[in-house]
């Protein structure tokens, strides 16, 4: 369930499968150190291993925004199956059924916007995994995991004003938006949480938090 | 610099070459394996240890093929 089938991805593995021939040719031939054989060495550990590396971390970067891939680790499982839920009305899932950003929800939802959102995204979301794999989330069964793990930080309304920009009359003209303008812009008011929109993944709440 | 001659003409190029060879594979096949599998650990392994790894056969052949220069030339005269 990889990348191979992206053009990115069939350009890494086919750059690597080619530089890893003139390696396993040079293993097995074992030929004198003539001019041919530096420059196949030189393809084969030099020039083709470095386009190999360039396009799998393209593929990997794009690989890392799909929402298959953050629901992988059993305790995102349920975050995951709500998403493609059709009939699920979450927050979350009513984001994920165009086919511009759906696939890509998790991310889009979840990334940081400005200048060092992208990279500041990607190391926060290394640190996921090394919890999971070294901090025990593991082992962590999923009504434990919905009842102790929150977002590190309230999530920020300028992510969801990414997209809604606000400043159409169908959000100025809500009542709401207007009283609270100040709550919202020092994120004092989140736009997913209770009597606003509702939290974007209810089924991990409480009670009491929704 | 005698100390950099010492320690070039001492270099085992051809050994070093294979190690190299080697090395590469071990981090050509993390790549794929990261493409291929797509799961976050081998994503995660193909963007770093992998890299890590390619880096240095590069080093050991650029060693190599500078220290066999200079065996040759040391040679020719
Ligand atoms: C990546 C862009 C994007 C982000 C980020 C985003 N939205 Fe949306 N939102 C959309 C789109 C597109 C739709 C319409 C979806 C459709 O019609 O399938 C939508 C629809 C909605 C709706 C209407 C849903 C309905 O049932 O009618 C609400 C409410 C909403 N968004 C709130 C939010 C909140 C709150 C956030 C932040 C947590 C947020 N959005 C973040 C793009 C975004
Ligand atoms: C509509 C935007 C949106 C989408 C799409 C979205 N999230 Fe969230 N996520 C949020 C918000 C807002 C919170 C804060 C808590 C809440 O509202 O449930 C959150 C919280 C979380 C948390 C903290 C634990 C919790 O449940 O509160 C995790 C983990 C998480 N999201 C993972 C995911 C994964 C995995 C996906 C994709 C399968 C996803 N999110 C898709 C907006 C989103």
């Amino acid at each position: 369930m990889g990348s191979v089938g992206t053009p990115i991805g069939a350009a890494a593995v086919l750059t690597a499968l080619a530089a890893a021939s003139l390696l396993i040719h040079h293993i097995v031939v074992r030929p004198k150190l003539a001019g041919t054989t530096r420059l196949k060495l030189l393809l084969g550990l030099a020039v083709l291993p470095f386009i190999a590396a360039v396009t799998t971390t393209a593929s990997g970067m794009q690989r890392t925004t799909e929402r298959e891939f953050c629901g992988s680790c059993h305790v995102m499982e349920t975050h995951l199956t709500d998403l493609v839920d059709p009939t699920s009305l979450s927050l979350a899932a009513r984001h994920s059924r165009n086919p511009m950003m759906g696939p890509h929800a998790c991310y889009t939802c979840h990334a940081d916007y400005g200048m060092l959102g992208y990279p500041m995204t990607k190391l926060k979301g290394m640190s996921h995994v090394y919890y999971y794999y070294l901090g025990g989330y593991r082992n962590w069964d999923l009504r434990r995991f919905h009842a102790e793990v929150r977002v590190a930080k309230p999530f920020p309304n300028a992510n969801c004003k990414q997209c809604h920009s606000g400043t159409l009359s169908s959000f100025s003209n809500v009542r709401e938006h207007l009283g609270m303008q100040e709550e919202l812009e020092s994120n004092r008011v989140s736009c997913a949480s209770a009597g606003c929109h509702g939290v974007a993944h209810r089924f991990s709440k409480r009670p009491e938090e929704l | 610099m005698r100390r950099l001659l010492a320690f070039i003409a001492r270099w085992p190029t051809e050994r070093a070459l294979r190690v190299a060879c080697w090395i590469g594979l071990l981090a050509l096949a993390l790549m794929i394996a990261g493409v291929v599998l797509g799961t976050p650990l081998a994503v995660v392994a193909s963007m770093s240890v992998a890299q890590g790894l390619g880096v240095l056969a590069c080093l050991l052949f650029g060693v190599s093929i500078a220290a066999d220069g200079a065996a040759r030339r040391g040679g020719g005269k």
